[in-house]
């Protein structure tokens, strides 16, 4: 099965490569990340912690344009384009195809969070003297959430076109965040263990501000990850598995 | 037909397929392809034939897994070609073969070998041997999107036998070809089935359908309006086509009141008798100091028995 899974991720992560929009989304966060020390309202004190946070943003929006560009328009542009012909007539069943499709993604979205926490560091040991290394705590919070935004997005993209896929994920982040807000009487709470609640993943407290997140934590994060993944990437095999090519 | 008449033993086993559809939601269901039974013998050229909207393509991608078949069952070599074990001896070229424009050929033809379980310490010597035999050697470092049509089509024939497969399923390969790669198409047919590769061939080209294939099943409306081996449908039965050097400006009265179809040419008269009349026509012709130049089964073109049949099947299906 991973014979022909990591083909299909690796052909992913190359045609991402020759994509001009990671390149640019990724100098365009340093050159954000180099401009944050010179933010007005840094307190004295807490400007190492100010920058964690809005590095922490940044590496989330980074990650975030780059894993719905490649995500939301693989699937269906393939299926346009019929190049999926030629990978389903091989004998690659559709679920494997799909899991190819996303572990190409979630490699890429990776590969750009690794990059821009490499910058991350050297812009705040060059300000502030300090190797932060929460960072990259942060990182694998904000590459496990994409994992998710990534495997959400394959699976609508399997019935559907860009637009929609996006739109739907961007509503999926947005309730994933938005459980205390949206659950907030006493009753709803019940509801609260149901609830596709992506907050699992913000570590931005202990990131930044804090002395980091505890290694029990982040398996735990690394547990809700596979398992959020794994039902989207389920879905999404069914429903593609139903289709018409 | 194949001399194949059971699931196990032919190469190719669709047995009642159907595709049916609705065209818009709450519309009854329509069908596309309806009750197709096609067999196709090991080691045998197999074309399928048909217009536009047959439900030719349609029933090949019901074989391959490409689209959920409404009923039918689907073997290739024995297994069920809906799961995706069964494609896995299989080759397949698509009408319009598109492959990802970044990549090289080189490493279209590994990503596909990969795909296809080929051993690693195999790939590159297969890549760079079938890219020779598709016309394609020296460009293997060349990325796709510089190719034309004709050598992604070749490109295309060579994906489909990059895991040296059993069965090679070919939709319209000679398109966009020029006449030396229709060539080189028909020749790598043969060249397949003499190595034993049962090859199932959809085309729109006639010509190419007729010089290479065993047997033929012939499409229209979504259902097999024929089928079998092309010179039994071919041949019209009960007469025999004669070509003669006659002299003179006419056919001989006797000749002339049995022939049919005549045409002549430069003192080459092309006509056809019943079977029953061949022998005296034979003998009036020595007679009248000509000479006959040839005598075989009157056959149709395979243009004409599809023309006809279309027109045929058409009233059929009008009156469905």
């Amino acid at each position: 099965m991973m014979g022909r899974i990591l083909p299909i991720a690796s052909a992913v992560v190359a045609d991402s490569l020759r994509r001009k929009v990671v390149y640019v989304v990724l100098v365009f966060a340093a050159l954000l990340a180099f401009a944050i020390p010179s933010l007005p309202d840094y307190g004295l004190g807490v400007q190492s912690a100010v920058f964690r946070e809005v590095a922490l943003a940044l590496a989330y929006v980074t990650a975030l344009v780059v894993t719905l560009s490649l995500a939301a328009n693989r699937v269906p542009a393939e299926v346009e384009r019929r190049t999926v012909y030629n990978v389903v007539a091989k004998g690659v069943s559709r679920p494997e195809y799909l899991v190819g499709t996303w572990l190409g993604v979630f490699m890429v979205a990776g590969g750009a969070m690794v990059a821009f926490t490499i910058i991350e560091q050297a812009v705040g040991y060059i300000t502030y003297g300090e190797i932060m290394w929460q960072l990259w705590q942060g990182a694998f919070a904000v590459w496990l959430e994409m994992g998710v935004v990534a495997a959400l997005a394959v699976a609508v993209s399997a019935i559907t076109g860009p637009v929609v896929v996006v739109t739907a994920s961007l509503a999926a982040l947005f309730i994933g965040h938005s459980r205390s807000t949206l659950l907030g009487g006493e009753g709803a709470l019940e509801l609260s263990p149901f609830y596709p609640s992506l907050d699992a993943f913000n570590v931005v407290n202990p990131v930044a501000h804090g002395s980091g997140v505890p290694l029990v934590y982040l398996v735990s994060m690394a547990a809700v990850f596979v398992g959020m993944a794994g039902l989207s990437l389920i879905v999404g095999s069914i429903l593609f598995s139903r289709r018409d090519l | 037909m194949s001399d194949a008449r059971d699931d196990t033993s032919a190469a190719i086993a669709i047995q009642g397929a159907r595709k049916a559809y609705r065209p818009i939601v709450g519309a009854p269901l329509r069908d596309a392809v309806c009750d197709v039974t096609i067999r196709v013998a090991p080691g045998t050229i197999h074309g399928l034939l048909g217009p536009n909207g047959a439900g030719k393509t349609t029933t090949l991608k019901m074989l391959l897994g490409l689209v959920k078949p409404t009923a039918g069952t689907f073997m290739i070599m024995g297994a069920d070609s809906t799961r995706p074990a069964g494609r896995r001896d299989v080759g397949f070229m698509p009408e319009q073969p598109y492959f990802p424009q970044h990549l090289t050929a080189a490493h279209a033809l590994r990503l596909y070998a990969r795909l296809s379980g080929v051993p690693k310490d195999e790939i590159a010597s297969r890549t760079s041997a079938l890219l020779e035999r598709v016309g394609l050697a020296g460009r293997d470092r060349v990325t796709l999107d510089t190719f034309s049509r004709g050598m992604l089509q070749r490109l295309g024939i060579a994906q489909a036998l990059i895991n040296e497969p059993q069965v090679v399923i070919l939709d319209e390969p000679a398109s966009g070809l020029d006449p030396v790669g229709q060539r080189d198409v028909r020749n790598l047919m043969l060249a397949l089935r003499d190595a034993g590769v049962t090859v199932l061939l959809s085309s729109h080209q006639l010509s190419e359908v007729e010089t290479v294939c065993d047997d033929v099943t012939i499409m229209n409306a979504g259902r097999v309006a024929a089928e079998g081996v092309l010179d039994s449908l071919l041949n019209i039965e009960g007469r025999t086509s004669l070509r003669a050097l006659v002299p003179g400006d006419a056919l001989p009265p006797d000749v002339a009141s049995r022939a049919e179809n005549i045409a002549v040419s430069g003192g080459l008269w092309v006509f056809s008798v019943p079977d029953e009349s061949v022998r005296f026509v034979v003998d009036a012709i020595d007679d009248a100091g000509g000479r006959v130049v040839s005598v075989m089964p009157m056959r149709d073109s395979l243009e004409d028995y599809f023309a006809r049949l279309l027109a045929m099947t058409a009233g059929e299906v009008g009156s469905r």
